[in-house]
């Protein structure tokens, strides 16, 4: 008789035979990868203004520039290197995209959680704001929250926070409530055992599959919510472009047929957007019971 | 499945087709209605609500000013025929005859007497005050003549006049507060003008529609309707043009007019502009957005310096600016004013780019390693305003002045200069009346509310010379002498670096090949009146 | 049953409370509102002048309750950049905004619906594949990059539709409405298609996961098992078994879908609420952005309590509870 299988081993064979999700699995992992060692994979640090040179400026790709090296993805108007450009900017959008849904899931699981174990008014109070928030449009928040605070990624990681913690809120509450009803968790109740060690211990591992699934669409939601607010002026400063602000100085060159600028930038959002979006309805797929037939 | 099929499918279909078939043919200058495509439009439709060009561009439309500007600036007669000096502190204009309102009414000294007195009354956050600062008292002496008593001598009085804006006493009089301003004249009964089109409908933001006035002063214009657009986008706008949707737009963008030199079907009109940038350093001992290399505070305000200050005016490269910022579209300045006006200096030498000795400058000065400085300018007023601000914080970073530049919307920027919260900052300015006292006296004079002087100095720059020479041009009333002082005042004021002057820019227009003919104006203003078709 | 639909509106009622207060608050505490309006160069007495005829220098909670007592006379305050009343900018620019945002929500919804039922029923077929691939760009590429594109090709470069502003329109009932004339149609399409992507991706998803999980489920096998035929199955089962959930997504989504005009209301210059705010948001226009976010949050309260209470109706389960 063979050893058991972990779920671990279990969920990743069955991931395995999707070829698309295993794709878009690797390109994440290799964005993230490039995002991370960008500062030693690029050949230009385009937010140090002393390396720049005007002299570059909207070069096709291909052209060799005053470094010496041939720009493969072309220059910007300010004579940053494009391949650099997006690398920085992937790790700008993947830096806030994470630091976003990860302060986001503690938070709305932490809500969550709590209204599903204390009930009665807190419950209602919470889970009424955590509604209200739903059904708010993340944009508009967003929107609001980036123009009040002003600009920078610590107000911009706030704003997304603030626009994505209700999804998980919302997914926790549920879970834990389908839970909290179970008869082992009575039963785990009754005993002298606090109660925070049973909401820890048993309810939130029971959570975990589907906010994992929602992790990873707010993660993807989060870059595509940047990235908007970036393209309308909202975002990071002007020196520290990230895809969304790359796109959009980018765009009025399409016109007069200098579209790397604005193109490749974009091809590298939706490819990382599109896979980490595989990658999750895929997770979401597996996990889903009623599937399993 | 038959979902394909339903009516909802098939009457998209046919309204793609009948979209096709539509966009083929869409002429609009033939039959008498010119659409014109603006970058900016008006806030109100109150002429006295903001000194913006785009809000006076379209207040020209409806109502005229006082004294006229030509293409190049120089004044000539509008609402105003002649105008003398009576005395000292009085100057005497003579007024058009026969000149009638939209509703019929009759143009008298007594508009112009309610007009400047309703401006400081409504004016907004851009103020037209400036317009009408040196003005004490208005005497009608009869309904063609008004004497205009100054605060001192007024030698530019007249020049001042060319945004002065003449509403109808009578329509106008129920809406002369902040808070029935806009109401009387964005809603319709007050935004009668004597100008060459009558109002017809505006949406904020959106469409003026304008209909021809038959019986102005001027003759009948061109065109029997008049659309003015305003769509900021300078893609969509340029894309707009090229559609047929718009016979004439504004600010074509230095990108798209390289592509625009390769289509036939569509021809650019390129005109020098009046506006030029400059860089502005602040002279207080505390500056706020200067500081240590490595984000410590200073001991002293290196840009108090000017050997700083050269070295700042060595780092830029105005040549580079013009040719790959502006993509051509501009002409490097040596100081505020564009060359030929009225107290410009044609002996002020071009600036040398010379890297190498500004480092040098700033070691000597007792900074080696250089300094950071914020940098602020606006991103969406003129031309390339956010690409100068950014070229420029690359050519100081490389002499070793670390710039964190911030390119920020119009509306915000100019309140928080005007709070005096930026230390070193870029913007455009126009000498929209032609002549130096307008721009030196509001920028190089120091800043004394009593004088009413030095009101856009927002570096708390001094010079105790271009002080004197300034307030005695002010008073000089020999238009040879008074030329003369400014002329000296300039080279004075650009020898100190305060402002170093950047670039003059140059403005684009665009419209359809063969359909109309006009000629660009200084003050960028695109007026329907002077836009002739071509058949 | 009224029970719980007075509960409801308490609750409503709260909410509005609340976020008046929030929002109020939130806007005008922030750095000092004055100065959008006054000239830089006005003399201390201008400025005390405006700060008084605004109310400024009360305390917040008092400006808090001028604001509510205000709200009541349905006056929601000045543009301080246009001047003009912020409810009349705002109703002056909604017929905009609502006829994109209906024609984008139905057009999504009934394609949406079609397409991921389909591929639901057929999930393994050549055809939901390329479904399930379309829904996926269209609900991960941004809105504004598609915005971009459908004008670079439909209006840059094939030159068959407008690349932004609204068409001629036409007065009903007062209003003026854009889409009964073919101009209008023109300028509306590749507006519509851009807010519609989203929402029709999201809708495919939707029906085809509920699609799924239904026909996999007893009811359609016991259904399948009693010999009925395929087509009534498909109009008498599932269609009632999914459409609780996609009712749920779609009062939802429409209020969701008019946050989202924004953008593309930004990038097709429609002059609708959405660019209004925008607009507002660059240039700090308080009245605007306050009363804006007020509306927006009274269409949502409204919408989440005709969906609660549609559910009463529905649900026997909730009629039972509240009654009880």
């Amino acid at each position: 008789m063979s050893a058991p299988v972990s779920p671990l081993a279990r969920f990743w064979a069955e991931f395995r035979r999707s070829p698309v999700a295993v794709a878009a699995l690797l390109v994440v992992v290799v964005t993230s990868l490039l995002a991370i060692f960008a500062p030693w994979v690029a050949p230009q640090d385009p937010y140090d203004l002393t390396t720049l040179s005007l002299l570059d400026a909207r070069r096709e790709p291909g052209f060799v520039g005053s470094g010496g090296y041939a720009h493969l993805l072309g220059t910007d108007p300010q004579g940053r290197d494009l391949l650099s450009a997006i690398l920085y900017g992937m790790r700008i959008s993947l830096q806030i995209g994470l630091a976003a849904g990860t302060v986001a899931l503690f938070l709305g699981t932490t809500i969550g959680i709590l209204a599903a174990y204390a009930r009665g008014w807190v419950e209602t109070v919470l889970m009424r704001i955590v509604d209200l928030q739903l059904s708010f449009p993340a944009i508009l928040l967003a929107l609001v929250l980036v123009a009040l605070l002003g600009q920078g990624k610590a107000q911009l990681i706030t704003a997304l926070v603030a626009a994505q913690y209700a999804y998980f809120a919302r997914t926790a509450y549920g879970a834990a409530t389908a839970e909290r009803r179970k008869d082992y968790v009575e039963a785990a109740l009754a005993t002298p055992l606090s109660g925070r060690r049973v909401a820890f211990f048993h309810l939130l591992p029971n959570c975990l599959p589907p906010l994992i699934v929602v992790a990873t669409v707010q993660i993807a939601n989060s870059i595509s919510l940047e990235a908007t607010l970036s393209f309308l002026g909202l975002g990071l400063p002007v020196t520290e472009p990230s895809l969304g602000m790359l796109i959009s100085n980018g765009f009025p060159y399409m016109m007069s047929g200098r579209y790397w600028i604005s193109v490749y930038p974009g091809i590298a959002l939706i490819v990382l957007i599109v896979a980490i979006n595989l990658v999750g309805d895929r997770v979401r797929d597996q996990f889903n019971p009623r599937l399993r037939r | 499945m038959t979902t394909f099929r339903t009516p909802r499918a098939r009457r998209a279909l046919a309204l793609i087709l009948a979209g096709l078939a539509s966009a083929a043919g869409s002429a609009h200058a033939q039959d008498g209605t010119l659409v014109m495509g603006v970058r900016g439009g008006p806030e109100s439709l109150d002429p006295h609500y903001s000194a913006l060009g785009s809000h006076a561009e379209a207040a020209k439309h409806i109502y005229d000013t006082l004294v006229w500007s030509g293409d190049d600036l120089q004044i000539e007669p509008g609402l105003a025929t002649s105008w003398e000096v009576v005395d000292d502190t009085t100057w005497e204009f003579k007024l058009r005859e026969g000149v009638k309102f939209h509703d019929g009414s009759d143009f008298d000294a007594e508009d112009v007497k309610f007009s400047i007195e309703r401006i400081p009354l409504v004016s907004g956050p851009t103020t037209t005050t400036i317009y009408v600062r040196r003005v004490a008292d208005v005497e009608v002496i009869d309904p063609l003549t008004v004497r205009i008593k100054t605060d001192g001598p007024a030698a530019t009085l007249p020049y001042d006049f060319v945004r002065l804006f003449i509403v109808s006493s009578e329509a106008a009089a129920d809406y002369s507060t902040p808070e029935t301003a806009n109401e009387g004249f964005n809603g319709g009964p007050a935004a009668v003008g004597t100008g060459p089109y009558k109002l017809v409908s505006w949406e904020p933001k959106g469409d003026l529609v304008l209909e021809r006035y038959d019986e102005y002063w001027r003759g009948k214009g061109p065109w029997a309707e008049v659309i003015r657009k305003e769509m900021p986008n300078d893609s969509s706008r340029l894309a707009a043009l090229k559609a047929g949707q718009v016979d004439v737009i504004n600010y074509v963008s230095s990108i798209d007019y390289l592509a625009l030199q390769r289509d036939a079907s569509v021809e650019a009109v390129v005109g020098d502009s009046v506006y030029v940038m400059n860089l502005q350093l602040d002279q207080r001992d505390e500056p706020p957005g200067v500081r240590a290399i490595d984000g410590g505070a200073l001991e002293s305000n290196p840009l108090q310096d000017p050997s700083v200050r050269e070295a700042i005016d060595l780092a830029i490269d105005r040549e580079t600016m013009v040719q790959v910022v502006l993509e051509g579209l501009g002409k490097p300045a040596n100081q505020m004013m564009p060359p030929g006006f009225f107290g410009s200096n044609a002996s002020i030498a071009m600036p040398e780019h010379d890297p190498a000795k500004a480092r040098e400058l700033l070691a000597e000065a007792g900074y080696p390693d250089g300094f950071e400085i914020d940098l602020y300018c606006t991103s969406d007023r003129l031309p390339g305003d956010g690409a100068i601000c950014q070229g420029l914080g690359q050519m100081l970073s490389q002499v070793g002045i670390r710039t964190n530049v911030n390119a920020i919307s119009k509306t915000v920027y100019f309140p928080a200069q005007g709070r005096l919260e930026y230390s070193v900052f870029m913007n455009g300015w126009g000498t929209l009346t032609g002549e130096a006292s307008y721009t030196l006296g509001s920028l190089a004079h120091s800043n004394d509310p009593e004088l009413k002087l030095g009101a856009y100095n927002r570096v708390d720059y001094a010079n105790d010379d271009v002080d004197r020479l300034l307030q005695e041009g002010a008073t000089e009333l020999d238009d040879d002498k008074r030329r003369a002082l400014y002329e000296e005042a300039m080279a004075k004021t650009m020898a100190d670096k305060v402002y170093i002057s950047l670039v003059q820019l140059q403005t684009v227009w665009a419209a359809k090949a063969n359909t109309v003919t006009f000629a660009p104006r200084f003050d960028e203003d695109t007026l329907a009146f002077f836009i002739q078709p071509k058949n | 049953m009224s029970g719980y639909v007075l509960q409801r509106l308490l609750q409503a009622a709260l909410v509005m409370v609340a976020m008046s207060a929030i929002v109020f608050v939130g806007v005008y505490a922030i750095g000092n509102p004055v100065d959008i309006v006054i000239p830089p160069e006005a003399t201390q007495e201008i400025r005390a002048a405006t700060i008084a005829r605004l109310g400024l220098d009360l305390p917040l909670w008092q400006q808090y309750l001028i604001f509510v007592r205000n709200l009541f006379d349905g006056d929601l305050g000045r543009s301080f950049i246009y001047n003009e009343p912020v409810l009349s900018l705002i109703a002056g620019r909604l017929p905009a905004t609502l006829e994109l945002v209906l024609l984008s929500v139905l057009s999504a919804t009934v394609f949406g619906i079609a397409l991921g039922v389909y591929a639901g029923y057929r999930p393994d077929s050549v055809l939901a594949k390329a479904i399930m691939a379309v829904s996926v760009l269209g609900f991960s590429v941004p809105t504004f990059w598609i915005g971009l594109i459908l004008i670079l090709t439909f209006a840059v470069n094939l030159g068959w539709l407008p690349a932004g502003g609204r068409g001629q329109t036409v007065d009903l009932l007062g209003v003026a409405w854009s889409f009964p004339t073919l101009d209008g149609l023109r300028h509306l399409v590749l507006p519509a298609v851009n807010l519609a992507l989203f929402k029709f991706a999201m809708m495919i998803r939707l029906a085809r996961a509920g699609t799924r999980e239904v026909m996999l489920g007893d009811t359609i096998k016991f259904a399948r098992a009693a010999g009925i035929r395929e087509s009534t199955i498909l109009r008498r089962h599932l269609l009632k078994l999914i459409s609780i959930p996609i009712i749920t997504v779609f009062g939802l989504e429409l209020g969701s879908t008019l946050a989202f005009a924004v953008v593309t209301e930004t990038i097709f210059s429609w002059p609708g609420v959405g660019k209004l705010i925008i607009d507002s948001i660059a240039v700090l226009d308080r009245p605007v952005m306050v009363a804006y976010l007020l509306l927006t949050t009274l269409l949502f309260v409204v919408i989440n309590l005709t969906v609660d209470l549609l559910f009463a109706l529905i649900d026997p389960r909730i009629r039972a509870r509240g009654a009880a």
